[in-house]
């Protein structure tokens, strides 16, 4: 029997197939320097990023407890850690070590440019899921989009979607290039499964925000909301474009900020800010964090005649998240 | 991804260059595949095996499950230039689902055992090459990267890769047409080879039984 060549030799000239295996390989070996395993809920433990000192960044979705959560280094020896806080919007959490690691067993992950993201790109998926050492999938990027409202309100600032096989230990875990720099934290619940990477400016604003306030502060006004059409001799007799549209509130929750500026159940919100509204997205994008105790100017149709109405923007509380999903602003 | 891959690489200046290699890396593994047909039909139970190196006898390692025991010992065992001959089962290990194959007919001109490699070196994010015939395809290539390293005595190697039913049997190899594996299962759309030092020590094992 004859073995194989040697691991970690370079391949000869000529051979660009395998100085690609050889980069690939090299890229996880020196991403899995980065990636732990986050045993936080049952079965199989899910991954996580060393991304800033004593500080891992995980998926929200595969922490199920909240203390003392066991976290497998780079070098398989484990360590313990707590989560700081959680943001479900974005799929985020924040867990920091009870002491930090030393850098032989886990060294922080070194993070590309965000400009790096390109659509086809070669990129492995990283993971960590448990013990039995770090895992990777191949694959290319397939989207790089804009800023994008998840399902639950988080705020990602580029859409990127990902053409590779989905397996255990993905969420939570980093998207490298060929030279093993982090992209990202990889994400399969924000979009039906979808293997998605929120992008690392996003991560970077989220830890922020969690290891200052525990939390990512986030608008809120209060309301549900659904598309509608104006009449003709309605938009003809208020003197709006015949194709006027605008979003019907069909629900104001109680002392909320809608409540207290005088919006009612029936409204037709036509405008908001000077921008014309015609789906409850639109409103959903107007409302950022920065605009949180600051005003929002409505133009509103109530019983056949316009009305002008402020609201003061408010902030989503934490525990009413998972009553005020969908289509609620 | 692996038609994503083509395509990437079908526009990368390198293209010429990686897919001779990949043509050579095929050309390569198809000598050393046969295609295992165990009833005499052409599609019923298609399997794929590896001529592997012996001092002594003319073998197939192929899987368990492509040549069960309620099927008998004979197997029909055919070669890339499509000629085939019978062959007779000498072992199976359930456990590690592998199957021992002997070919004394087997023609010189088939001669070209494989190279094996070592599973337990191979580097995760490695690209590994997979042969076989998926849903009756001959000579089929699939290329991927290795998902998980065997560790400690771990007999199986996980893949991401594309595999189907007619892999099995087939090689897992390098790029340097080393084989690593015996290709067996798709688990949670990982392609599962069992390594090839439980190949090898399955193999000694059988030819130093009486």
């Amino acid at each position: 029997m004859s073995a194989s060549s040697s691991p970690g030799t370079r391949a000869p000239s000529g051979t660009n197939l395998r100085a690609l295996s050889d980069d690939l390989a090299g890229a996880v070996e020196r991403a899995g320097r980065s990636v732990v395993a986050i045993h936080a809920r049952p079965r199989i433990p899910a991954s996580g990023i060393y991304w800033r000192d004593g500080v891992v960044v995980a998926a929200s979705h595969t922490i199920r407890k909240e203390q003392d959560i066991a976290v497998t280094l780079a070098d398989g020896t484990r360590a313990q850690a707590q989560l700081v806080g959680r943001d479900g919007g974005t799929d985020i959490a924040v867990l920091r070590f009870d002491s930090a690691p030393t850098a032989k067993a886990l060294t922080l992950a070194d993070r590309a440019a965000d400009d790096a993201l390109r659509v086809g790109s070669l990129v492995l998926a990283v993971g960590r899921p448990g013990d039995g050492g770090v895992t990777a999938s191949l694959g290319v990027i397939s989207t790089v989009g804009e800023r994008w409202r998840t399902w639950s309100g988080g705020e990602i600032d580029r859409f990127v979607r990902l053409d590779l096989a989905v397996y255990d230990g993905f969420s939570g875990g980093a998207l490298v290039d060929a030279e093993g720099s982090v992209l990202g934290v990889n994400c399969s619940a924000l979009a039906r499964g979808t293997p998605l990477t929120i992008p690392n400016a996003t991560v970077e604003r989220v830890v922020d925000a969690l290891l200052t306030r525990g939390h990512v502060a986030r608008a809120y006004l209060g309301v549900a909301m659904q598309p509608v059409r104006l009449t003709r001799s309605l938009a003809e007799r208020l003197k709006l474009s015949e194709t006027a549209g605008g979003v019907l509130v069909v629900m104001v929750e109680s002392d909320s900020p809608a409540d207290r500026g005088g919006l009612l159940v029936g409204d037709v919100i036509i405008s908001a800010d000077g921008h014309d509204m015609a789906e409850p997205q639109d409103v959903a994008e107007l409302l950022g964090a920065e605009r949180v105790g600051g005003k929002l100017e409505l133009r509103v149709v109530r019983g056949g005649e316009l009305k002008n109405l402020s609201l003061t923007v408010g902030e989503r509380g934490q525990a009413g998240d998972a009553r005020r999903r969908g289509a609620r602003s | 991804m692996t038609s994503a891959l083509a395509v990437a690489l079908a526009e990368s200046p390198l293209h010429a260059s990686v897919a001779a290699e990949l043509e050579d890396l095929a050309a390569r593994l198809r000598r050393i595949t046969v295609r295992i047909h165990t009833s005499g039909g052409r599609y019923d139970g298609v399997g794929a095996g590896v001529l592997w190196p012996a001092t002594s006898g003319r073998l197939v390692v192929t899987n368990e499950h492509v040549l069960p025991p309620r099927r008998g010992d004979a197997a029909f065992v055919e070669s890339v230039d499509r000629s085939v001959i019978e062959a007779r089962v000498v072992a199976r290990d359930r456990d590690h689902d592998l199957a021992l194959v002997s070919l004394p007919d087997l023609p010189d001109a088939w001669l070209a055992p494989a190279t094996i490699g070592d599973a337990r070196a191979i580097r995760v994010g490695e690209i590994v090459v997979a042969l076989g015939h998926p849903f009756g395809v001959g000579g089929a290539l699939s290329l991927g990267v290795v998902h998980a390293a065997p560790n400690g005595d771990d007999a199986l190697l996980a893949a991401d890769i594309r595999l189907a039913p007619g892999n099995s049997g087939g090689p897992l190899a390098t790029l340097d047409g080393a084989v690593v594996g015996i290709n067996c299962m798709i688990a949670r759309g990982l392609g599962i080879a069992i390594s090839s030092q439980v190949v090898a020590r399955f193999v000694s094992e059988a030819m130093t039984e009486p």
